[in-house]
């Protein structure tokens, strides 16, 4: 087993960022369907 | 080698995250300002198409009612062309009339000249037979007072007439009784008479209107009231008498229609002749 380092790096912000992004996104995404009448399934 | 990677993965992660959110963001703004130009476009759609119905059913109503008034117009148009027929029809059947009448009037205009030169004529016609009756009038005036004339002259001839029958009858009665007298006598009514017949002297009475003497007072004259009207002619001899006493004869000279003038015979003087006294030819 390799040490890692266990302190957040700008990379790992840059992933929650990134992930914030995609959410926001996906909702973005469903409200667009949602004005064609898209119920989810 | 592995960080690198994974670093350059994360970062490619993240710029493609970012670029995914920005694309959902533009989509879900422009799909927004899409939508509502899609909704206003609709709506003014449906209220195009609301007046494009309401447009059409007005130019159906339009069309149901221009073709009503082009089919009324058309009716009228065709009645209009009837009547203008009728209407040309008239007018030629008028121009005829007018051609007739113009014709008649021309004739009764030579009628009305010839009547005009027989009325001048029968004018000038009446004119004659109105001298003409005059000069018949005056004929006829002639006619009745020569009518009258003879009538007169009738009456007077039948007066005549009158008296000649009743000195006819006269005569004849004297004729009988001469014959009868002539047959008391003894004496033939048919004996021839030799010698000539003193003439029978009628008895004429008179009286003497006045006497005198020429201027030698050889001769007496006497002025009787007898003449030619009584019988009386030249060298007669009449008696001149007073009451019953004969005074002297006298001898016709001068004769009148209603005098006569005698001279007194000497031989045969009685008496003085004296105005008044009576004159006979014979006692």
């Amino acid at each position: 087993m390799s040490q890692q380092s266990s302190d957040p790096t700008i990379y790992d912000g840059l992933m929650f960022v990134s992930l914030g992004a995609v959410i926001t996104g996906i909702v973005f995404l469903i409200l667009t369907l949602n004005e064609y009448g898209w119920s989810g399934g | 080698m592995n960080n690198v990677v994974a670093k350059i993965l994360i970062v490619l992660q993240l710029v493609f995250s970012i670029c995914f959110m920005c694309f959902a963001g533009a989509v879900y703004s422009f799909q927004k300002g899409w939508r509502d130009r899609a909704e206003s476009a609709e709506t003014r759609n449906g209220e195009l198409n609301l007046n494009i119905e309401q447009m059409r059913s007005d130019k159906e109503t339009q069309e149901s009612s221009l073709n009503a008034e082009v089919l009324k117009e058309r009716t009228r148009a065709e009645d209009a062309l009837a009547k203008l027929e009728n209407l040309r029809n008239d007018l030629v059947q008028s121009e005829q009339e007018l051609a007739n009448q113009d014709a008649e009037r021309e004739k009764h205009l030579a009628d009305l000249g010839i009547a005009q030169e027989e009325a001048e004529a029968r004018g000038v016609e009446s004119n004659a037979l109105r001298q003409e009756v005059e000069a018949l009038r005056d004929q006829l005036n002639t006619g009745i007072k020569r009518r009258r004339e003879l009538d007169g002259q009738k009456l007077d001839l039948q007066s005549e007439i009158g008296e000649l029958s009743e000195r006819e009858e006269y005569l004849h009665t004297e004729i009988a009784r001469l014959r009868d007298l002539l047959r008391l006598n003894e004496v033939d009514p048919d004996e021839v008479y030799v010698g000539t017949v003193p003439a029978a002297i009628q008895k004429v009475d008179g009286v003497v209107r006045q006497s005198r003497k020429n201027t030698s007072r050889t001769v007496e004259l006497v002025e009787i009231s007898v003449g030619t009207d009584d019988g009386i002619n030249k060298k007669m001899k009449l008696i001149v008498y007073r009451g019953r006493s004969f005074i002297c004869e006298i001898e016709v000279t001068d004769v009148y229609p209603d005098m006569a003038v005698g001279r007194v015979l000497e031989e045969t003087r009685n008496g003085t002749i004296e105005r008044g006294d009576h004159v006979t030819t014979k006692l």
